[in-house]
């Protein structure tokens, strides 16, 4: 009887997740569907869940109108940059405003806390004069220096959360047999908590693989250009080609999704080598 | 610590204002640069891949042509205003740019764009009267920022074949031929068939199961405008003091529209009108059998292949059709003005962008494309984007009949377009009349009013 | 790590002799926050306080700054600008839908496809995450589609289960619910917190509750709750920052419609700063938010010491 209950609850269990899944999944295979089709399908009604004929000439020619190698080869350095960045100086940071205790260190964190409640669109003009003062525009600096210097209030926020549910009698233990702040931060924090840099890592290189605004203000070389830059050139005035919009989508979100499986098989090795498991 | 913060702070406030006050303060314009000295023009601009190509290809030319001159273009995609924008406020806009008259106005008013006037008044290859009467936006009397980027209005498109199964006469293509309100209505609703096969005539008519709608037009202001212009109204007053939508003419034209939707059930409403595909589609897969549209839409229409006509809009008591655009401008701050306006004059030559003239884009900035025809032929002629027809009912139509958009003349009109157009919503929908929307907002929007360009 | 461990009880007897390192320790500390401190000097606040600066000014991007003291502030709370309430109001909604559904649903998605008895977690997990890769061009184009009323596969769906079609974006009193949805659909990345945080809660406590005999539910609200408060804590603060500037939605798919029922703030005043160059009202339009935002987090953060669990803090 028990066991009965129990596979109907599992039964119910895998419908309501693929159920889920399905939401999940509809919208992206309706960006592959799009992207295999002529311009006058996407808008033919009721709409045609199988594209006839597949239009597989999309992805050539949207990779070949604009330089979307290039544009690759431009996020990428960007994204490693920033990448690195963030995790070196957010984890850094966070260790110090979870673990070590300095005067108005919580004041100091909450005015940190303060910079992601401000819109973007109003210190936009202000941040820009700063990097022109300096010189750096129509460079990667802006889009990359910022990640060197605590990678954003949002990581370091996540960060020391985690930092906070680990039990303070390790540091102090390390403390007595005589290991440094630097040792504790790189030795222990840090390995504990690798399932959290790992999405720190992830949702930095999301950010920074589909952010617009920011190259859009700082680049002015088109060589320069990035890839979320090259999606929004299908779009004109007038008219937008969506057909090569959703094949260059297509070829913009794969490294993502690559990176994600990445990023989640570490998830369950992270947390094997912590030693917390068993 | 508090007094650290607090002398940090100060600093970096005047850091901050000097910078803002010395990048936004007036900038000397030099110009008188040596001929022979390679001079460097920085041009930004936008469009859809196809645009980019042919504004690419006009670059080469251009460089060709004067050898002297490079020209630094970039393609800005997307969010154009904010980069024009932060360019702007940190002092390095462009030489010469396409731009979007809610930065145009202010932009000029505070000098930082070339009175195109100025340069053209001393060219002697150029003048005025060359262009379009209709295409100049004048922020002050004798004052211009320039003309569009290329030419654009309103017209009827049509499915030649639907009209033919349904037995009714091809829209007119000359303006004095143009339909009366209430021949269209008749024509259109011939036009509109429910999933029985009737059509909005019959007594039969099913209005809430309708196959194929007799005329489509979107809520977008040019749209209701080209009425309103048609009927004798405006969008303010000629003094402009007072907001003129409220004004009879205005609700009449504006309640006409509305109607179609939901007295005679021959257009879509917004909601509906989110079926039936943009572009070349909606015609092709006879969802619609007419629509409003701009000219742009015979590049699609040009490429789908489909046996389509264009004709002129009905009237109400005159025939007129609404010009449109975007300006192309000359930043004051150019070190080169003399290479701007060569630049300039270049891009306004339609030969130069010829392909998208032919292609059904873009329609010429310049008379003379018009009327010789030698001119005309290279582009409006003989090419699938331009069917018979295309000649009157766009081309000469908008020469002759050509009203400039509230864009061109409406100041604060961004700002008014955020109260109109919500207000107007339940119009479309049926549930309020055009009169009393309108009314509502009178008060408010002649808050918004503030005049009229080129008084 | 399993020597550490071991180490935890001599630790605390040793406690006092570390008082001398307390000096060293917030030198360190100082040093270790010193790049975030430093960049945000840099990078943010010099920005934050030049815009404060300017919403007390006429800036609009070309002109030259005239001091008009609280003149912008006061036309946007005394009504003059038709626009400023409105906005606020529909902002507001949003968040208050919006922030504890997704937050509760993350919540739940993570805890199913953390149970060890799930087979195929991984797969679920990354198709959860997938609609978050997508870039917002592109995912805004096919929930156009998704919510199309006649043709739109959500009333697609509804008519075959025999429910009521919704017009859902293109009503006013649906269009915020559907853009809740819509974040719903993305709330992927929320989950995958939660995920790492749960991952992070050692074992041997829920064994020590089966040796209780608690049931699942007891190691819900006696292990899981409790000890994931600090990362829903972070998720709750987040959700309000961000909710409060949602944008893209408006920016994309709605242009603030059906009249004005999606207007939200950041939108509003997007469209003051760019598209009519009214820089310094767009300022003011900012701080406003900025105050509201602070305030709000400030208390969420008040209130916290009841009911976040630490474990390390000090």
């Amino acid at each position: 009887m028990n066991g009965n209950s129990r596979s109907l609850e599992k039964t119910v269990l895998y419908l309501f997740l693929a159920a889920i899944s399905i939401f999940c999944l509809l919208p992206f295979y309706w960006l592959l569907r799009s992207s295999l089709m002529g311009l006058v399908q996407i808008f033919e009604m009721p709409p045609m869940w199988f594209p006839a004929p597949v239009k597989f000439t999309n992805y050539s020619e949207a990779l070949t109108i604009l330089p979307f190698g290039r544009y690759f080869l431009n996020t990428v350095f960007i994204v490693v940059f920033t990448i690195t960045g963030t995790i070196l100086s957010s984890s850094v940071s966070a260790y110090s405003f979870a673990r070590l205790k300095w005067p108005h260190r919580d004041l100091v964190f909450g005015i940190l806390l303060s910079s992601m409640m401000l819109p973007y669109a109003v210190t936009l003009i202000p941040t820009y004069l700063g990097w022109s003062f300096l010189g750096a525009i129509d460079t990667y600096y802006p889009l990359i220096i910022p990640a060197w210097f605590g990678g954003g209030a949002f990581n370091i926020f996540l960060l020391r959360q985690f930092y906070l549910t680990i039990p303070g009698e390790l540091d102090e233990a390390a403390l007595i047999d005589g290991a440094g702040f630097f040792t504790i931060y790189s030795k222990i924090i840090m390995p504990l908590t690798r399932p959290a840099l790992i999405v720190v890592g992830l949702f930095t290189f999301l950010n920074c693989w589909n952010d617009f605004l920011g190259p859009l203000v700082y680049l002015n070389s088109e060589i320069k250009y990035t890839l979320a830059i090259g999606l929004e050139s299908f779009k004109g005035l007038y008219n937008a080609q969506w057909h090569l919009l959703m094949a260059a989508s297509t070829v913009v979100v794969f490294p993502a999704i690559i990176i994600f499986f990445i990023g989640q098989k570490y998830f369950i090795e992270g947390i094997a080598m912590t030693g917390l498991k068993g | 610590m508090k007094k650290a913060v607090f002398w940090i702070g100060l600093i970096a406030l005047l850091f901050a204002l000097v910078s803002t006050v010395s990048a936004g303060g007036d900038q000397e314009v030099t110009g008188e640069k040596g001929a022979k000295e390679v001079v460097t023009l920085k041009f930004t601009y936008w469009g859809s891949p196809n645009e980019k190509t042919a504004v690419v290809d006009a670059m080469k030319g251009f460089e060709n042509t004067y050898d002297w001159i490079r020209v630094e273009a970039q393609h800005i995609a997307g969010d154009y205003d904010t980069k024009m924008a932060t360019m702007i406020a940190g002092g390095t806009e462009p030489d010469i740019a396409y731009l979007n008259i809610g930065q145009a106005f202010p932009w000029a008013a505070e000098n930082k764009l070339y009175n195109i006037y100025d340069l053209i008044a001393t060219d002697p290859e150029m003048s005025k009267s060359d262009f379009l009467d209709s295409i100049w936006y004048n922020w002050a009397p004798g004052k211009s920022f320039g003309t569009n980027s290329a030419v654009e209005s309103m017209a009827l498109f049509y499915n030649v074949d639907m009209f033919e199964e349904a037995g009714v006469p091809l829209p007119p293509t000359k303006a004095e031929d143009a339909w009366t309100w209430d021949e269209f209505v008749n024509i259109t609703r011939q036009l509109t068939i429910d999933q029985n096969g009737n059509n909005a005539l019959s007594p039969n008519f099913d209005s809430e199961n309708i196959k194929q709608f007799g005329f489509q037009f979107s809520t977008w202001y040019a749209h209701y405008m080209t009425m309103v212009y048609s009927n004798g109204g405006d969008y303010i007053s000629e003094d402009g003091t007072r907001f003129a939508l409220t004004r009879p003419e205005a609700i009449d034209a504006i309640q006409k529209l509305a109607d179609l939707i939901n007295v005679y059930h021959v257009s879509p409403s917004p909601v509906q009108a989110k079926n039936i595909p943009g572009g070349a589609a909606g015609l092709q897969t006879k969802k619609v059998a007419m629509k409003q549209d701009g000219q742009w839409c015979l590049l699609d229409l040009g490429a789908s292949g489909l046996n389509f006509g264009v004709g002129v809009l009905p009237k109400l008591k005159k025939s007129v059709t609404l010009v449109l655009g975007a300006p192309t401008v000359i930043f004051s701050s150019t070190d080169h003005p003399e290479e701007a306006w060569l630049f300039y004059k270049y891009l306004a030559n339609p030969q130069s962008v010829l392909n998208l003239m032919a292609g059904g884009l873009w329609m010429p900035l310049l008379k003379n494309w018009y009327t010789e025809p030698e001119l005309v032929g290279k582009w409006a002629e003989e090419n699938p984007a331009h069917p018979e027809g295309y000649r009157d009912a766009i081309m000469r139509q908008t020469m002759k009949n050509g009203v400039p958009g509230v864009e061109y003349y409406v100041m604060n009109w961004g700002e008014l377009n955020n109260l109109v157009n919500p207000a107007l919503a339940p119009v479309w929908l049926g549930k309020k009349t055009a009169r009393q929307a309108l009314e509502e907002i009178e008060e408010k929007a002649n808050t918004l009013v503030i005049g009229r360009y080129g008084l | 790590m399993r020597n550490l461990l071991t180490l935890t009880g001599s630790g605390k007897r040793h406690l006092k002799s570390l008082a001398r390192t307390k000096k060293q320790e917030a030198l360190i500390g100082v040093l270790f926050a010193s790049p975030a401190i430093f960049g945000f000097l840099l990078f943010i606040f010099i920005p934050m306080i030049a815009s404060l600066g300017m919403s007390f000014t006429d800036y609009a991007l070309v002109n030259k700054m005239r001091f008009i003291g609280l003149e912008n502030y006061v036309k946007l709370l005394n009504g003059t600008d038709p626009f400023f309430y409105k906005a606020l109001g529909v902002t507001t909604y949003y968040v208050l839908l919006s922030t504890p559904l997704c937050l509760i649903f993350a919540f739940f998605m993570a805890v199913l496809l953390n149970n060890e008895s799930i087979r195929g977690k991984a797969i679920f997990r990354t198709i959860f995450y997938l609609p978050t890769l997508i870039p917002v061009v592109a995912s805004s184009m096919i929930w156009l589609w998704l919510f199309n009323p006649d043709l739109g596969l959500i009333n697609t769906i509804l008519r075959v289960l025999h429910l009521p079609p919704g017009m859902w974006i293109y009503d006013e009193k649906t269009v915020i619910p559907s853009i809740v949805l819509m974040s719903l659909w993305t709330s992927g990345g929320t989950m995958i917190i939660f995920l790492a945080g749960l991952q992070g809660i050692p074992k041997q406590l829920y064994e020590s509750v089966e040796l209780d005999g608690g049931k699942s539910v007891h190691k819900l609200f006696y292990i899981t709750i409790p000890l994931m408060t600090p990362t829903i804590f972070f998720n709750l603060v987040i959700g309000f920052i961000y909710g409060f500037q949602v944008f893209t939605q408006a920016y994309i798919m709605t242009e603030g419609g059906p009249n004005n029922a999606s207007l939200f703030y950041t939108f509003y005043l997007y469209r003051t700063a760019f598209k009519f160059s009214k820089m310094a009202n767009a300022c003011a339009i900012g701080w406003i938010l900025f105050i509201i935002i602070a305030l709000l987090t400030l208390l969420i953060f008040k209130t916290s010491k009841e009911w976040v669990h630490t474990e390390g803090g000090r």
